[in-house]
């Protein structure tokens, strides 16, 4: 998968990019955080925010504008 | 250049607030793990100092372990690991290296001809050490080579140094007796026994005898007639006489063990030699064992024994009883054997400048008898 995704970022050349399966969620672009709380997540990708609200998100990797997070995520929304 | 990762413990209280102030000053976090207070990140070495920056946490760096840590270890001290390491080669090769070849043994002959032979298999100064087993192999080899030369041989390793001993082989000549010859007497005396294979006795059990007197004749004779010659043989032990003088002081020094002792290398040449640490004994017996030599100097261990001086002095009579016995010793020492004292008396005893002086009469029990060849007169 990690080759997969490589290679169609590679093509692709996206500037971000959300995956979200099981209990996390990796969110790739994003230019800061606005709120990181145990039930409630912002973020401010380019011209849009996305709000995740859930339970017990926990950080399992940050870099400057990549983020992967576990947790219970309920909603998910474009503001 | 390849990254460098470090784990590092935060105590925080808001881990939330923690990783979005990481992300304002641009910290990477590649790995967390969770505790109570406590979380434990993987960031970049170079990002350490921006997490120093962050006021409302305590951080500690956690030391790594296994491979990693063995592999900074060995970074970090690499200059002194290399340095033991050339250390320990060259004290291996200086170990191995034998600088001298010493073969104890008077007669030069010899000396000359196993330096030979020794050279010739290899062992001389400025080579690699000889395992045991070759050492033993060129021992069997010239012992071999030369079995008129040599009877016994043996190469020591002592430090630096082969120390070769040899037994040089004496074959027997063959004892040539003389066709014609008396036993005569040495020395004055009373003959108290006499033990002869060939030739006739001229004196009996108790006769006196003077120095240069003919025991046993090589010279048969009948009616006073020659009838033929041979060489006489045989031992003549006679009483003979003594006087002996010894001397002992009343009183000596002796120095004392006195169970102390100091370690030292003491460093030797032909023109010093001298000790490596300052002795801290004023008086001292000495046990050294050679280590190695090395440019002309010898290198040997010296373990001293602290010895202190005590003075004795003797009575009168204890110093003639040891005078009297250092006589006897005197007398002793030339007896060979079957040779006693018989009987002793003391001559003269006094006491001057603090010394003892005896004179002693001995009588001994002795072989007077010597072998003097003569000419047989056609």
């Amino acid at each position: 998968m990690h080759i997969y995704k490589t290679i169609k970022n590679f093509l692709l050349d996206q500037d971000y990019f959300i995956d979200l399966w099981q209990k996390n969620i990796h969110i790739y672009g994003f230019s800061k955080i606005e709120i990181l709380q145990e039930n409630r997540a912002l973020f401010i990708i380019r011209e849009f925010k996305l709000e995740i609200l859930g339970q017990d998100f926990r950080v399992l990797k940050l870099t400057k504008n990549e983020i992967l997070l576990q947790g219970i995520i309920k909603e998910m929304r474009f503001l | 250049m390849k990254e460098s990762y470090e784990w590092v413990s935060v105590k925080v209280s808001n881990p939330d607030r923690f990783f979005l102030k990481c992300h304002e000053k641009n910290i990477a976090i590649y790995e967390i793990q969770r505790m109570n207070n406590e979380v434990k990140i993987k960031i970049q070495t170079k990002d350490y100092s921006k997490l120093k920056q962050i006021w409302f946490i305590k951080i500690k760096k956690i030391e790594p372990i296994g491979i990693q840590a063995l592999k900074k270890k060995i970074q970090k001290h690499h200059i002194f690991l290399i340095a033991i390491g050339i250390g320990l080669v060259f004290l291996y090769v200086l170990s191995h290296i034998m600088l001298s070849v010493t073969v104890v043994h008077s007669n030069q002959d010899i000396r000359f001809l196993l330096m030979n032979a020794l050279e010739e298999k290899g062992i001389k100064e400025n080579t690699w050490r000889k395992s045991y087993q070759e050492i033993e192999k060129i021992k069997q080899e010239i012992l071999d080579e030369y079995p008129d030369q040599l009877e016994w041989l043996e190469i020591e390793v002592n430090g630096l140094n082969y120390i070769v001993r040899v037994e040089e082989r004496k074959l027997e000549q063959e004892d040539s007796t003389p066709e014609a010859c008396n036993v005569v007497a040495t020395k004055d005396g009373i003959v108290k026994e006499m033990i002869y294979m060939n030739g006739e006795a001229l004196f009996k059990r108790n006769d006196s005898v003077k120095k240069g007197d003919i025991l046993i004749s090589g010279t048969i004779k009948k009616d006073e007639e020659t009838k033929s010659t041979v060489c006489a043989t045989g031992s003549v032990y006679a009483e003979v006489w003594y006087t002996v003088k010894a001397s002992v002081p009343l009183s000596y020094e002796e120095y004392e063990i006195t169970g102390k002792t100091r370690w030292n290398i003491k460093l030797k040449n032909t023109s010093y030699h001298d000790f490596l640490f300052k002795s801290r004994l004023e008086t001292y017996d000495e046990e050294i064992t050679p280590l190695f030599t090395l440019f002309g100097t010898e290198v040997s261990f010296v373990k001293q024994h602290e010895t202190v001086k005590k003075v004795f002095t003797m009575e009168e009579n204890e110093a003639a009883d040891k005078a009297l016995t250092l006589a006897l010793e005197k007398i002793s020492a030339t007896l060979e054997e079957k040779e006693t004292i018989i009987a002793k008396k003391v001559l003269k005893k006094e006491v001057n400048n603090s010394t003892m002086n005896i004179e002693v009469f001995v009588s001994v029990l002795e072989q007077i008898g010597e072998r003097q060849e003569f000419t047989v007169e056609e």
